[in-house]
């Protein structure tokens, strides 16, 4: 851009609208119009032009060329990590394929049914809750009828716990970043997490009676209680555990900045 | 500390691979059957009998690898420590 190229940004040379001439000297500059702009536009035109200028008086006063940047390029920092990592994981893979085959069984029998029909092991805890028949509430209202069959308990008892699960992301967790800080809720994630064990032991409750000297009715009173205990514990040790953790952050807290 | 706790997770995986590895060659009957911890055969070859050896030194480096980083490590350190606090409060 030569000198006598009309200026039309307060004088600065700018890449953007440099080709643009107003309409005579009185028109505003670009930076006034934007300087005009009232309430959020105009916060977000400051908030952005002020970033702008510091990181400029940043690279300006940096000592590096091509290094002041905020982060490291994909190429070869990234990549490399990547493919290290990758090729671990496919080495293992490839080691465990061939060292351990896996076991491949005869072909399936179409005409006789297995003796123990279950679902894979991930699913065992939705099988579980299929089995709950005897908490299906029989009602006296009703004459001791139950108000819905076991089977539809059961699969009303899968729909309750996905629904609770599926709603946890749209729940306002807090700032809460570690256990100690919210004992009640980590409670609640212990207890929630023995839940899906014991009810996933529950699906196979006929191999767990046989493997152990138990009743079924004791395993199903077992599959409710032990959450409950867990969960009780795991309050009970991140409660005492807080205390400590909050004096270690003040501490912290006060070495950092000290009280005047 | 963490990584103590990395030593120790790194020598538990890479010596619990081999060791499974050769289990799963040596001693385990079939799919069906006991698997990893079966007796091992009657009469092994010279080296099906240096890969037991091996399963066995695994085992033990596993073993004492874990006790040793997980364990014995931290509560040196937090020992020091505490007798370090105490000696600068003295």
């Amino acid at each position: 851009m030569s000198n006598d190229e009309p200026k039309t940004d307060g004088g600065e040379p700018k890449t953007d609208g440099g080709g643009i001439v107003p309409q005579d000297d009185q028109a505003p500059t670009w930076s006034e119009r934007k300087e005009r702009t009232q309430g959020l536009a105009r916060l977000t035109y400051e908030y952005f032009e002020r970033s702008r200028r510091e990181d400029e008086d940043l690279r300006r006063a940096s000592d590096y060329v091509e290094r002041d940047v905020l982060a490291f390029p994909t190429w070869p920092h990234e990549m490399i990590r990547n493919l290290a990592i990758t090729s671990f994981f496919l080495g293992a893979m490839f080691f465990i394929a061939a060292a351990i085959p896996p076991h491949i069984p005869g072909p399936a029998d179409p005409n006789s049914t297995p003796a123990v029909i279950l679902p894979d092991w991930y699913l065992y805890w939705s099988f579980g809750l299929l089995k709950l028949t005897p908490i299906n509430p029989e009602l006296s209202l009703l004459g001791g009828q139950k108000l819905m069959s076991d089977r539809t308990y059961g699969v009303l008892a899968n729909l309750v716990v996905v629904g609770v699960i599926a709603i946890v992301p749209f729940l306002n967790k807090g700032s809460a970043r570690r256990p100690v800080e919210e004992p009640f809720w980590a409670a609640v994630g212990v207890g929630g997490v023995v839940f899906a064990f014991t009810i996933a032991v529950l699906a196979v409750q006929n191999l767990i009676t046989d493997l152990l000297p138990m009743t079924s009715g004791e395993l199903f009173i077992l599959t409710f209680m032990l959450p409950f205990a867990f969960a009780f514990v795991a309050y009970s040790v991140l409660k005492t555990m807080r205390e400590g953790y909050m004096f270690e952050l003040n501490r912290r807290y006060y070495r950092l900045r000290p009280p005047k | 500390m963490a990584d103590e706790f990395a030593k120790g997770l790194a020598i538990l995986t890479g010596g619990g691979l081999v060791w499974m590895a050769i289990s799963a060659w040596l001693t385990t009957e079939s799919f069906e059957g006991t698997q990893l911890i079966a007796p091992p055969p009657e009469d092994p070859g010279t080296y099906a009998e240096l890969v037991l050896l091996l399963r066995d030194v695994t085992a033990g480096f596993v073993i004492i690898g874990v006790i040793t980083f997980w364990f014995l490590i931290p509560a040196f350190y937090e020992l020091r420590d505490y007798f370090d606090e105490r000696s600068a409060e003295a």
